[in-house]
């Protein structure tokens, strides 16, 4: 009996249209959107590149063409200059081409065309060659013999005077959480997965669930075979979703690919449970049940970073705990562990956390649609 | 006018789910333009640091203040997992370690690994930061071989280090545009978003609705004129459209906090001929009567869609070429090119403006053409036939 409920239950999801389309195609287009918008946001302003800039010699400096010439010749220049007249700098200024204008006279003087930090950056090398102009004059001033040695040593580069300690192998590019967030939302998806389950049993709701109450099929095998169905098919949407991200647009998970999977899978799993467990507790009809499915799923990624990428960072600094019981928050955040962690620990705690929500959620689902009898319908 | 009523009745049950676009719309919209900023001044921009200090003297504690007065000191619990976090979701962009010994060893002229920093990637911050240490301890050093206390060294320091260069902004003779704000645009720039989400939801179901077979043959066998019948939907949906802008523009001078004023009112022009585009698309999409599950994908796609490859949501200099290329068959990606010249974040030419909006124009040309096209083909005599044989069979 088991496998014959299965075997309708499978036929049936793949019948559903709403289901392919909300599980499988809408992720899909909308993770090349994604790829699309922030493939390439990371590299273009997070990641470290020398600053372009234009460099206007109103007179001639040749102490400071000097210290440009030693920055470019370095292993990672800090800086890539083009030598310009003030109209051709300006044209490559508001065509975006450099950054800021540095024009070189007595005095420096910075021009920049907005507020940011690689300007920031330019205003701060140009103080930084001020301050070593006055620390060498201060140097003439107070102590004229030793000066050559301490200009020499300004100069000279320096050895860095931090040491950096490594956090991560992984992916630092904090854009790739929208996918873990396009993931988790596919998980929570699965709750109208789960609540189809229940409509299949619910006499009131659906011909199906009347035909099924009426069946000599005990419940508890009838719903088992439900959600196994609702399961299988799950799975198989988490597999599509994740396999596209990871192998049609390249998405960085990390050394730990094979890891994703599972988690994913558990996700939606968890997904699933969540619908079935909603479902079960109301009699409410279909639409009701979807429109209150939908926005609190969509609640839940909403607050896991899956419209605005830095609200997690936000919660998590304010109420830790939240993201640590948020059903999306945690599939999303098991991708983050598993990727930017050294050890597994966060990632098995993030895994246990999904495993004890879905227990919770099937427990209750069957409780409280155990012995419900209809008289009539 | 019955067509024209029926309409708005069909309207006015999908309208809540509608208004709910506009509010969160509107809240937000409210919440970045009052944190906008009018004025084009040049700021440093601060970066949050966590610091460490581990070395706990009088010379650290001058270090953290000096960093503290240019960047923003943060404090967070010394855990790996949470400097992890906070420095991937950019809460910290920096974390410092004051070594144990840093004035002892600064006192005697070292420079080398003072300092340690949890290291994530190497991004701006990282290479600011560091750059700025580096300066700091060589300056201290050079003060130090001047023969001056580790004290006067490290205020000398700061003394020299606080001098500050004058930044001149570019193009600020010409002020931006004084009448639409950089920060102003950014509203102007979200709208086709919600355009595209909550017309052609509304429009095309109403048009999908209208269109369903049996209410079809019913006004087709009255006695109204085919001709009155679609302008009076037509009309009803332009009315529509019509509606939902002035919204967006009555709001608009409310954030804007005054009414618009020279140049803004070619950005006011420019949403309305991108809301007419809007509007004959999804006057387009409902000649194809998709389901109503396949016109929320539809309405889903097409607004995050030209969201992201248009630079609706990401600016456009971020976009790649080749997406920005693709984007020139989209009209959001012309109203957006519009805006970012009216605000000046491009080159403002009056020519170009124009040029853009006639593009939008034409895509409403192409649009309107196109849905006659399917029309014809849909409901001419040969196809009916068919599909009455059809039925038949």
């Amino acid at each position: 009996m088991f496998l014959h409920i299965l075997k309708y239950e499978l036929k049936n999801g793949v019948r559903t249209k709403d289901l392919i389309i909300w599980l499988m195609v809408f992720p899909i287009v909308l993770g090349t959107f994604f790829k699309i918008a922030f493939g390439s946001v990371y590299n273009k302003t997070e990641k470290f590149s020398a600053i372009p800039v234009a460099v206007v010699e109103e007179t001639e400096n040749p102490a400071f063409r000097q210290v440009l010439d030693g920055i470019e010749s370095a292993d990672e220049p800090f800086l890539k200059v083009t030598y310009a007249d003030r109209a051709k700098a300006e044209e490559l200024l508001d065509s975006g081409d450099v950054e800021g204008i540095i024009s070189s006279a007595d005095k420096l003087g910075l021009t920049v065309k907005q507020k940011g930090l690689s300007q920031t950056m330019l205003k701060s090398f140009v103080e930084q060659y001020t301050l070593r102009e006055k620390i060498a004059m201060d140097a003439i001033q107070t102590s004229p013999e030793k000066a050559q040695e301490i200009i020499s040593s300004l100069m000279s580069g320096t050895v860095s005077s931090c040491r950096e300690i490594p956090l991560t192998q992984g992916n630092p590019d904090m854009y790739i959480q929208y996918f873990y967030n396009l993931i988790a939302m596919v998980a929570m998806f699965g709750c109208m997965t789960g609540m189809h389950v229940t409509m299949q049993n619910q006499a009131n709701l659906s011909a199906l669930g009347a035909r099924n109450n009426c069946s000599p099929a005990p419940k508890l095998v009838t719903i088992l075979a439900c959600l196994t169905g609702s399961f299988i098919l799950q799975t198989v949407c988490m597999l599509l979703c994740v396999t596209f991200l990871a192998f049609v647009l390249k998405v960085d998970f990390g050394d730990r690919l094979p890891l994703v999977y599972p988690a994913a899978i558990l996700g939606g799993i968890m997904g699933v449970s969540f619908g079935f467990f909603v479902g079960s507790v109301s009699h409410m009809s279909q639409k009701t049940k979807t429109a209150v499915l939908m926005s609190a799923s969509m609640l839940l990624c909403f607050l896991s970073g899956l419209m605005v990428g830095d609200l997690k960072g936000t919660i998590a600094q304010k109420a830790p705990w939240f993201n640590d019981i948020n059903p999306a928050a945690v599939v999303s955040d098991s991708f983050y562990c598993l990727n930017i962690d050294e050890d597994y620990t966060r990632f098995i705690t993030k895994l246990i956390t999904m495993a004890v929500i879905t227990v919770v959620f099937i427990m209750l689902g069957f409780i409280i649609s155990r012995r419900k009898k209809y008289a009539s319908v | 006018m019955q067509v024209f009523k029926t309409m708005f009745k069909v309207m006015r049950s999908r309208l809540p789910s509608a208004m709910i676009y506009i509010i969160i719309f509107l809240a937000i919209s409210a919440f970045v333009t009052s944190q906008s900023t009018k004025d084009n001044k040049f700021e440093m921009n601060r970066l949050k640091v966590c610091v460490f200090d581990e070395d706990d003297t009088p010379e650290s504690r001058a270090l953290t203040k000096f960093i503290g007065k240019h960047n923003d000191i943060v404090e967070i619990d010394n855990n790996r997992n949470t400097i992890t976090d906070s420095l991937y979701y950019k809460t910290v962009n920096y974390a410092l370690i004051i070594n144990k010994g840093y004035a002892e060893r600064l006192a005697a002229g070292e420079t080398a690994e003072l300092f340690g920093s949890y290291h994530m990637d190497e991004s701006y911050s990282v290479v600011y930061m560091s750059k700025m240490l580096d300066e700091y301890t060589g300056s201290v050093k050079a003060y130090l071989a001047m023969g001056k206390s580790l004290e006067e060294a490290v205020s000398a320091t700061e003394a020299a280090m606080s001098q500050e260069t004058e930044v001149e902004m570019f193009r600020v003779d010409k002020g931006g545009d004084s009448h639409f704000s950089v920060d102003f645009a950014q509203y102007f720039q979200f709208m086709p978003y919600i355009l595209v989400s909550v017309i052609i939801s509304i429009v095309s179901l109403v048009l999908v609705t209208m269109n369903k077979k049996d209410i079809r043959y019913r006004t087709n066998c009255s006695c109204l004129k085919n001709s009155k019948y679609t302008f009076q939907l037509f009309f009803g949906s332009f009315l529509f459209v019509l509606f939902i802008w002035l919204i967006f523009m009555v709001a608009g001078t409310v954030f804007n906090k005054e009414m618009y004023t020279g140049r803004a009112w070619l950005a006011v022009l420019n949403s309305f001929i991108f809301s007419m585009v809007v509007a004959a698309l999804a006057v387009f999409i409902a000649s194809f009567e998709p389901k109503d599950n396949i016109l929320n994908l539809i309405t889903q796609v097409l607004g995050l869609g030209m969201s992201f490859l248009c630079g609706v949501f990401v600016p456009m200099e971020i976009l790649s070429d080749g997406v920005l290329s693709a984007a020139r068959f989209l009209p959001a990606y012309w109203y957006v090119r519009a805006n970012r010249m009216i605000s000046e974040e491009d080159a403002f030419s009056s020519e170009g403006v124009m040029k853009c909006m006639l593009i939008e124009c034409l895509f409403i040309v192409v649009l309107v053409l196109m849905t006659i096209l399917v029309r014809r083909l849909r409901y001419s005599s040969a196809s009916i036939g068919s599909a009455v044989k059809k039925a038949a069979a």
